[in-house]
């Protein structure tokens, strides 16, 4: 084959497979792997000094899937009734950057699940464990700290502005710690 | 299986298969006499291209033109003809009945919401992916969607009709004689648009008056130990958050109404037949049945599972 | 001058027991104290006015001081004469409660109740009481943990926490004396309105309509806590308390069990209807008037049917809970539009006959005059921009529906006017009898909305509708309206930037006064509504003021300030406003609040220097 064909060939597999993993849809198992579960942090202070491990990948940042179950299912659990489309109401807003109980993955699901003493409902035992994670994604990408090309589109209906996670002024909270200064 | 547009059960189906028969006669003859025609003109070919002279050329070409008219003419008129009987069968089909039964059906990915209209509005029939009518009586069915373009077909009974979002579409059912048919969603909505199939029983008016009552019962409370294990495990978990059963706490509407679901013959709209081990599977994996629809694999312990399907095989 | 309720009788046996005794000086004494009695009887009167035992003034809802030390010449004079910060920051909505020497807070969650020592400098606290309501009942109150007040009769105070709960603490040293647990946090229900007491029973309602909860009034024997009687909203007769006695004025309202057939299927137990407002009583007439909420889900589609007995007003015999008539001002409402909003109750002649009636701003943006004996709509004249409502057929008494104005699932409707707040939402307006005009402090917004299905799961919302508000006609969002309730027409009205949403007190001084949501607490006049005086308050003011007559003898008007309530809730509970929909279609429209006012939680109290 010429190189050109060649460089063609390497261009298209490329786009090709990164598209895989965006559009993968897996329906029966649950997720729980790929994001390793560790102790729920939700404080920055930790005696002795070392920072906690970085958090790994989670696979649901990057699945267009996911994040558009998750959409579907925010708005079937009613979860707008109390967030609206992330301005909140009788919840707080969860698209701007001040989490109160940790924006990890884990810490989202930890708060669906368990619920938080000033009213955030319990659903654990009520909502599958894999359609949390499809709501953590989705919740996450409200204040765009997905991977851009697996985010929802806007929504078309009632409001003609952008969709929530590609607003401006949004800053995500970094995932990890800041790195601590030299001794 | 009711399930054929040519093998029909009702006169609106009659029209649109006679429409078709009609159609596919006169083409069927049309094509026969152009490939017969084509066959000649192939063979006749090679003899007619030498001419003595001019005057025999031009008769010729008289001739060929007549020929080429009077086919033309036939052409038009044939499908004039054609145009004018679809346009009357269209005509017929679209009227709208007189002392119509109104049904409300909602399209969802991927089962059929149906609910019995009435003024009265406790006398309200909510069921899913099943239609009970009264033989002979017209139905009249306000179609539309919550998510995509779904359609309604019926093929022994009636054409297809789309149900869109944000629009309401009409369509009508009428069956001559009692029977049992089926159908199925007719525009691609999805991953299970294969799998979107529905059920309607056409009955006598006494026996839908019969399961009309029956439907607007609250669900049966449970009688036995384990049946009411079934019922707690049923509000105690998941299942809550999209279906409702009348009569308890659960009221939920994103899924299908549960309330008389063992008085259905089928699952998961119309792709498994309605029994106590399709529904533990049916609850345990629906991607293995059905993947990509949007109930969830619930894990259940094996006792809960087995009270739950109990309770639901109660819900008469 | 702390005596209560003392009678002339008793003032002649100490004169007799003087002269008795002997001594012409002390028999002088005797007689001047006898003449400064007789005298103060006025004055004696005015204390009597002097106290504010439940949140509306009295049983009639009026918010009518006949305190007239502070006059519309004078009121420009009016200074702080002490504040008081609760500790707390969400909207303040109560009304302070006073007695002749004690005034009683209650704060928003978590519902502490102080009593402030009216008869010593500074106000101190005398006590406080702190029911601690369960924190998760905060992730069940559709509109900011608000509390609208408590009551006082007999020695007893008597208020409501938000998880359910009405309690009774001594009015002296705020002992409990019982509690009674009322509804289920987990069901969505949660308590927020001011309880009356009328005949030795507390009057309580729910809230909840957003959250599925099916609505009540419930009545407790002062005493001892006890339920005496239930009557809910909604469903079979038996339990709204439907029976004999029941004539409603209207043939709609006539049939059995309209709280069942007027649903589809079971949605009757989850149809709303709560009792989260105002409660006046007429004492002649021996009956209560109280109205219910929205049916739920908003989206109507749900719920084909008139939806009894939401969104209408009740009058029922305080004693046994039964209903006497309904009126429904929205069957089948379609945008929110509750009805709970105040019954003033008034004496107007009407074609030449002196008629018993109340006057009744709805939340759909109507003044209605209703006969209060029998329930009939006497007039109903839109005090906003209504495009929802045709108007009201005065023979059928229904509200003529505007077909383009429908939601619809998955269609957008746009410039719904008045919004769903209605033209006038919780804050309760005042009548002067002297000016005879209804002080009404409400809104002018629209909205678009867009109804979606409404998925109920217990103890979440079940509201299905997307809303998104703005300002109606004129582009001011709040007015403060003079109604001249005879001529069925506003006399002057004052246009705010934000909507009005505090409470309106009027005196017998000829002043009006109500709160901005920006902090200002303005006096106006009561004839022209010239504004007379004003004064910037740390928070935005969504309170009820007061006026009573302190232990010094000088008039006080006490107002709390603390913004928030359903309007407020962009800046107390700190809404992200891109979302043009939170709080529930306020954040767009209320996007510039936060520059005005922050979070707060003060009482203000003002008088004469």
């Amino acid at each position: 084959m010429s190189s050109r064909c060649l460089e063609l060939l390497f261009l298209v597999s490329a786009v090709v497979l990164a598209g895989c993993q965006r559009e993968e849809r897996r329906f029966s198992e649950p997720p729980a792997a790929s994001v390793a579960i560790r102790s729920v942090v939700q404080s920055d202070i930790r005696p002795g000094g070392a920072p906690p491990p970085p958090s790994p990948a989670f696979a649901y940042d990057s699945n267009a899937h996911a994040i558009s179950q998750g959409k579907q299912l925010y708005e079937w659990f009613n979860c707008t009734g109390c967030h609206a489309f992330g301005g909140g109401a009788i919840g707080p807003p969860l698209m701007d950057d001040q989490w109160i109980y940790g924006s990890d993955p884990e810490n989202i699901f930890a708060t669906i699940v368990e619920g938080r003493p000033n009213g955030m409902p319990s659903f654990g035992g009520k909502i599958p464990e894999q359609q949390v994670w499809q709501l953590v994604a989705y919740v996450r990408s409200l204040s765009g700290q997905v991977r851009k090309d697996a985010d929802t589109a806007r929504s078309d209906h009632l409001f003609t502005r952008k969709s929530e996670s590609s607003m401006g002024n949004t800053r995500p909270r970094p995932a990890s710690p800041p790195p601590q200064p030299p001794p | 299986m009711n399930h054929s547009a040519i093998s029909v059960a009702g006169p609106r189906a009659r029209e649109i298969a006679e429409l078709l028969v009609l159609f596919v006669g006169v083409s069927a003859v049309v094509y026969v006499i152009v490939v017969c025609a084509l066959i000649w003109a192939i063979r006749r070919k090679r003899a007619a291209t030498r001419f003595e002279d001019d005057d025999a050329r031009r008769a010729a070409d008289r001739k060929s033109r007549h020929i080429i008219g009077a086919a033309t003419a036939l052409s038009v008129l044939i499908l004039i003809t054609l145009a004018l009987a679809d346009f009357f069968v269209q005509r017929s089909l679209s009227a709208h009945p007189v002392d119509a039964l109104r049904v409300v059906v909602t399209g969802h990915q991927y089962w059929w919401e149906i609910e019995y209209d009435d003024p009265a509005p406790s006398q309200r029939v909510r069921t899913a992916n099943e239609l009970h009518i009264p033989v002979g009586r017209p139905v009249e069915l306000v179609l539309t969607s919550r998510d995509v373009i779904h359609s309604f077909w019926l093929p022994s009974i009636t054409g297809k009709k789309d149900l869109i979002p944000g629009h309401t579409t009409s369509e009508v059912l009428v069956a001559e004689k009692p029977g049992v048919f089926t159908g199925q969603c007719a525009e691609f909505c999805g991953l299970q648009h294969a799998k979107m199939r529905l059920v309607m029983h056409a009955v006598s008016p006494e026996e839908y008056e019969a399961w009309r009552q029956q439907q607007l019962q609250p669900g049966r409370q449970p009688a036995t130990d384990e049946e009411r294990r079934g019922q707690s495990v049923f509000t105690k978990s998941s299942c809550i958050l999209c279906h409702s059963i009348q009569g308890t706490d659960a009221a939920a509407t994103v899924g299908p109404d549960l309330t008389h679901i063992a008085s259905r013959t089928t699952l998961a709209a119309g792709t498994l037949p309605n029994d106590q081990s399709n529904m533990a599977t049916w609850i345990l994996s629906p991607h293995a049945i059905k993947p990509g629809v949007q109930m969830p694999a619930t894990q259940l312990a094996p006792a809960d599972l087995a009270a739950l399907t109990r309770y639901l095989a109660s819900l008469q | 001058m702390g005596d209560k309720h003392e009678d002339s009788s008793t003032h002649r046996h100490p004169t007799r027991k003087l002269f008795e005794i002997g001594g012409r000086r002390l028999g002088l004494l005797a007689v001047a104290v006898l003449a400064a009695l007789w005298v103060g009887g006025p004055l004696r009167a005015q204390q009597g006015a002097a106290q504010w035992p439940m949140p509306a003034g009295d049983f009639a809802n009026t918010r009518f001081s006949a305190l007239q030390d502070v006059t519309a010449e004078n009121v420009s004079q009016l200074k702080v004469s002490f504040t008081f910060s609760t500790g707390f920051l969400r909207g303040h909505e109560a009304a302070p409660i006073v007695t002749s020497d004690t005034m009683y807070i209650v704060t928003p969650y978590p519902n502490v109740l102080y009593a402030l020592a009216l008869d010593e400098p500074g106000a101190p606290v005398r006590w406080k009481y702190e029911p601690k309501p369960r924190a998760s009942s905060q992730g069940v109150a559709c509109c900011d943990t608000v509390n609208r007040g408590a009551a006082y009769d007999s020695g007893r105070i008597f208020f409501n926490t938000l998880d359910n709960t009405t309690v009774a603490v001594d009015a002296k040293d705020g002992h409990e004396l019982w509690r009674t647990g009322l509804g289920d946090i987990r069901r969505g229900e949660t308590m927020t309105m001011a309880p009356v007491v009328v005949k030795g029973k507390v009057l309580v309602g729910n809230s909840g309509g957003e959250f599925g909860v099916r609505g009540w009034i419930t009545a407790l024997d002062a005493a001892t806590g006890k339920i005496a009687w239930r009557a809910y909203s909604t469903g079979p007769d038996s339990e709204v308390l439907i029976g004999p006695d029941f004539k409603p004025f209207y043939a709609q309202d006539r049939g059995k069990d309209l709280g069942v057939s007027t649903w589809p299927r079971d949605a009757w137990k989850r149809g709303g209807g709560t009792v989260w407002g105002w409660i006046s009583y007429d004492p002649e007439l021996n009956l209560i008037y109280h109205g219910t909420a929205n049916p739920g889900p908003w989206n109507p589609e749900q719920r084909p049917g008139d939806n009894k007995w939401t969104a209408g007003v009740f009058a029922r015999n305080p004693d046994t809970g039964a209903a006497k008539w309904f009126y429904q001002f929205n069957p089948h409402d379609l945008y929110d539009y509750d009805g709970v909003n105040e019954n003033v109750l008034m004496d107007l002649e009407i074609d030449g006959r002196m008629r018993k009636v109340f006057a009744h701003p709805d939340r759909n943006g109507y003044l209605y005059v209703i006969d209060r004996e029998t329930g009939e709509v006497l007039s109903a004249k839109p005090f906003v921009h209504v495009n929802t409502i045709s108007g009201i057929d005065m023979k059928s008494g229904r509200p003529t529906m505007v077909a383009e104005k429908k939601p619809v699932v998955g269609k957008v409707v746009r410039n719904i006017c008045p919004h769903a707040a209605g033209g006038k939402d919780w804050q309760p307006s005042a009548y002067s009898p002297t000016t005879r005009y209804l002080y009404i402090p409400h809104q002018n917004m629209c909205q678009d909305q867009e109804a979606v299905p409404a998925n109920y799961i217990a103890g979440t919302p079940y509201v299905g509708a997307n809303v998104k508000m703005h300002a109606g006609p004129g582009g001011h969002r709040g007015v403060f309206t003079a109604w001249d309730v005879a001529a069925g027409k506003a006399a002057w009205e004052i246009r705010e930037n934000f909507p009005v949403w505090s409470g309106a007190l009027a005196t017998a001084g000829g002043v009006v006064f109500y709160g901005t949501m920006e902090g200002w607490f303005k006096a106006v006049d009561a004839r022209t509504g010239r504004e007379l005086w004003k004064y910037k308050a740390g928070s935005g003011i969504v309170g009820q003021p007061v006026s009573y007559r302190g232990p010094d003898g000088k008039q006080y008007i006490a107002v709390l300030a603390g913004v928030g309530g359903w309007a407020g809730a962009v800046v107390s509970a700190n809404l992200d406003t891109r979302d043009v929909s939170a709080g529930n279609g306020w954040g767009g429209v209320m996007a510039d609040l936060p520059q005005h006012t922050q979070q707060g939680g003060t009482l203000y109290v003002f008088a004469l220097p």
